[in-house]
């Protein structure tokens, strides 16, 4: 048995490419932690601290090495253990324990789903190595995947098994947020990926059965980050509609390649890796900027930030730059990779299978949306924690950070512009001849026109100008609670799709007199239904909990009993043991 | 490269000088169906003038956003105007006619536009920025199977292609185009901001969604976002007319070729702009929540486009 258990590393371009992307945001969150964990509290705490991120990072990074199964489990098991500890910094605050055990339970699960997948091969083919098994048969090839992809899917957070990354994102320090965020998930997608390329033997249905689990990620995630107030929260959420979009690419290019459409199959392939790439890095940024938001005003409720663009301006630009790249606007880095799954949805309608079809037009249709919704949710993130004026004495107050937790961010935006801009230069060094627009091209137009409009506005305009008030219909002067707030601002869009959030209005009036003519008081509530924990969290776990009270109810007996059940056990594993014999 | 140069140039301050006659065209038109004169038809270039020569305001709450959207906005659909050629196709775009750049620049514009409308702390602004991400939002996967059905119909994702195969073949030989037609052409009145979906002759808080983000702007900035708007006015029309009637675009730059596009272009633009006009007054300003019907007719369009494609 001893000969299996052996730890040892292969890397090759997939995992050399998840190896970049782990590094890269790690450096930039390290030298942000620099000053991060000065501002935080007792100094035993931060001695742990510290080398349990490094041992974090570098069980991500070991697993993606592992060659076999086993060092895999082993490095996996670390990566969660660490995470949860981590995510447990602040175990005072009750918030964090209960959303730490949250997170716990989840990613013990995700290893549980794993280790039978393990098993079942080890089983089948008597050995943990990853080469490609030939030998294993269909049905056992199908329940590997199904337990993989729920193993990995847990860890990802897609929809339904996403309900951990909300909880344990806000919990957790902000550097940690950036790196669960920005890279734990990352290798989740590269364990499916690497199962699912080079170890299984894909089928049909396996792309069709991604693309719906990334459709339904995407689509969900950013309508529930939509009615987030709470900024890390409303990041997570976008970490599951970016998940999403990763795994239609990924789902796109199995699809392509059970059709023989090497050339679109590539091209999806290529749009999932970048995306994962691309979301590592500006996901890493906003979580990195929104922490020291966080850090400055001492919450996380955006409505009562405000303002902070002028307090805060290094931050708010960064921050920006990570809005317009989650917004997949050009020329940045998200809109590369979203314009290539547009590509590779444009020509799909060749595949001549009708439910197939219809499929891909529901899914680009909700990815078409997706990414408008990310774009009103950063329009929102964005105004109401930056624009307009502080709704908090913290948030005036607020000032801009040390320079190290200016520094680590910048790299990572002048990433998102680099690899936006650069993109098709990028693709062509990696030998692979994109379908895309030359982006340092389209720079290059929009700083030629932006030369030209300046200049002449400089000749023709009058450079005059003045401060005055807002116009403010007639107050003399605004103040904060006049200004348009998040729940504003999400409004109409909560209630076009208010069949899926379940929201409930109850309105609860009393009045004077019995004609029901004079008001007296009365409230009005809101309530947004969590369906999953209500709907599948929930009675799972009471399900659980029921048997599990069974089962203790029936070892509390007294000794004579005990003995009993002990004799019958010991009798049926005679029969079991003399009958396999 | 010659080729692009010069297409950069014309294509450019064609547009420019056209956009604002298109906006006073429209006004001119609703004028009429309401039994009044109207403004003078050249009125949105006097406007234009007016405001270069006013000094700007800016709101004491107001950010750096203020002070760097409106050249944004404009920077943005002028490299939009790149993708959709008006007089004449250049031999090569490098990427500039992807019909997603195109979609997406325009976006980038509205980004900052909504983020502006948030800067003042004005509640209009708010509120204009809220709905105008809330329509986009609902809008986008109209408009890009739109866009996707044209791609399917004239298999290429290149608008300059599509002009150059609309050119060369007759409408009736994708006669299926008639009905991305129409959806394109509902997209132009959304993406416009026209009535049903905004109204932009007012300033009645209940209707106005791309007014009010632009309400705090003043003298040159208002100059930009005006213009900005008529820019994007003029790109959607351009789309629509050289998909559905190219005749008269140039496929290569010729001086005559180019005067005959360009006369072309003004009186295709003309009726387009008077068929807007009529449509606009034939319309009542919808409820934001009853938008559905409008854009439930587009997103079958396009579906039934694709669908007839993929079967005929």
């Amino acid at each position: 048995m001893a000969e299996y258990l052996t730890i040892s590393c292969l890397i090759d371009r997939l995992a050399a490419f998840f190896i970049f992307i782990v590094s890269v945001v790690s450096i930039s969150v390290a030298i942000y932690s620099l000053h991060y964990i000065e501002e935080s509290s007792s100094g035993l705490r931060r001695n742990l601290f510290v080398p349990f991120m490094n041992v974090f990072i570098l069980s991500m990074i070991l697993f993606i090495a592992s060659d076999n199964a086993f060092s895999q489990l082993i490095f996996w098991e670390l990566m969660s253990l660490t995470s949860f500890l981590l995510v447990m910094y602040h175990y005072e605050r009750e918030e964090t324990r209960k959303s730490g055990l949250f997170y716990f339970v989840m990613t013990q699960m995700s290893t549980v789903f794993l280790m039978l997948a393990i098993i079942i091969i080890f089983i089948a083919t008597g050995s943990f190595n990853l080469t490609s098994f030939n030998t294993l048969s269909p049905a056992l090839n199908a329940a590997v995947f199904i337990s993989l992809l729920i193993g990995f899917g847990i860890k990802m957070g897609i929809v339904p098994f996403h309900k951990w990354l909300p909880y344990a994102h806000s919990a957790s320090p902000s550097n940690i947020s950036a790196l669960m965020s920005g890279v734990m998930i990352k290798v989740a997608v590269y364990g499916l990926m690497r199962y699912v390329l080079t170890v299984l033997q894909p089928e049909s249905w396996w792309g069709i059965l991604i693309l719906i689990f990334g459709t339904a990620s995407a689509f969900l995630g950013v309508i529930y980050a939509l009615k987030e107030h709470d900024i890390k929260r409303l990041l997570a959420y976008h970490s599951i509609e970016n998940i999403g979009i990763i795994l239609i690419g990924f789902g796109l290019y199995l699809i392509f390649s059970q059709y023989d459409l090497t050339a679109l199959a590539y091209l999806s392939l290529a749009a999932s890796l970048f995306h994962t790439l691309n979301h590592a890095v500006f996901k890493s940024l906003l979580f990195l900027t929104a922490g020291s938001v966080v850090e400055e005003t001492g919450t996380r409720d955006i409505e009562k930030m405000g303002g902070m663009v002028k307090t805060m301006p290094f931050t708010a630009g960064l921050f920006l730059i990570g809005a317009v790249s989650i917004s997949a606007l050009p020329p940045l880095n998200g809109f590369v990779s979203e314009l290539m799954l547009f590509l590779a949805f444009f020509k799909s309608f060749s595949i001549a299978n009708p439910y197939i079809n219809i499929l891909l037009f529901i899914s680009l249709s909700l990815f078409a949306m997706t990414s408008a919704l990310a774009a009103a949710c950063f329009v929102k993130a964005f105004g109401i924690i930056f624009l307009s004026m502080p709704r908090s004495e913290k948030a005036r107050q607020s000032h801009e950070v040390s320079r190290s937790m200016l520094i680590g961010p910048g790299i990572l935006a002048l990433l998102c512009i680099v690899l936006g801009v650069f993109s098709y230069q990028i693709f062509q060094f990696f030998g692979y001849q994109a379908p895309i627009p030359n982006f340092l091209g389209v720079t290059l137009v929009l700083v030629v026109f932006m030369i030209i409009v300046i200049a002449v506005m400089y000749r023709i305009a009058n450079r005059k100008s003045r401060e005055a008030d807002t116009w403010s219909c007639g107050l003399t002067s605004l103040d904060s609670r006049t200004e348009y707030t998040a729940s504003g601002f999400s409004e109409p869009i909560l209630t076009f799709f208010k069949p899926i959030y379940n929201t409930r209005k109850s309105i609860e009036r009393n009045f004077q007199d019995k004609y029901r003519s004079v008001f007296k008081n009365g409230k009005a509530e809101i309530h947004v239904m969590k369906v999953f924990e209500e709907k599948i969290y929930l009675p799972i776990a009471l399900f659980i909990q029921r048997v599990s009270q069974k089962v203790s109810d029936s070892h509390n007996v007294d000794m004579d009993t005990f003995i009993l059940y002990s004799f019958i056990m010991v009798i049926i594993l005679l029969i079991v043991v003399g009958w396999i014999l | 490269m010659l080729s692009f140069s010069a297409y950069f140039f014309i294509n450019t301050v064609f547009v420019l000088l056209v956009s604002p006659f298109f906006l006073g065209l429209i006004k001119k038109v609703k004028a009429y169906m309401q039994r009044r004169h109207g403004p003078p038809l050249l009125q949105p270039y006097y406007q234009l003038g007016k405001l270069l020569k006013k000094e700007t305001v800016y709101s004491v709450h107001s950010s750096f956003i203020s002070r760097v959207a409106p050249y944004l906005n404009l920077i943005f659909l002028l490299a939009a105007s790149l993708c959709v050629p008006v007089i004449f196709v250049p031999a090569a775009n490098f990427g500039m006619g992807n019909v997603i750049l195109f979609l997406y620049l325009m976006v980038m514009a509205k980004f900052f536009m909504a983020l502006m409308g948030l800067d003042t702390g004005s509640t209009f602004g708010g509120m204009g920025s809220s709905r105008e991400m809330t329509i986009s939002a609902l809008f986008e996967p109209i408009v890009i199977l739109v866009v996707a059905a044209l791609a399917l119909v004239l298999q290429t994702a290149d608008i300059h292609e599509m002009f150059l195969i609309t050119l060369n073949s007759s409408v009736l030989s994708n006669s299926i185009l008639l009905l991305t037609s129409v959806a394109l052409f509902v997209v132009l009145i959304v993406e416009t901001s026209r009535i049903p979906v905004d109204n932009p002759e007012t300033h009645l808080e209940l209707t106005m969604v791309h007014e009010a983000m632009i309400l705090e702007s003043s003298g040159p900035n208002l100059a930009l976002m005006e213009l900005s708007h008529a820019v994007k006015n003029t790109l959607l029309m351009a789309l629509l007319i050289n998909i559905l009637i190219p005749w008269g675009l140039a496929p290569s730059l010729t001086l005559p070729g180019c005067i005959t596009a360009a006369l072309a272009f003004l009186v295709k633009g003309i009726v387009l702009a008077v068929i807007v006009g009529v449509f606009e007054s034939l319309m009542a300003k919808s409820r934001l929540f009853n938008l559905r019907t409008l854009f439930m007719l587009a997103f079958s369009l396009a579906f039934v486009t694709i669908v007839f494609e993929l079967l005929l």
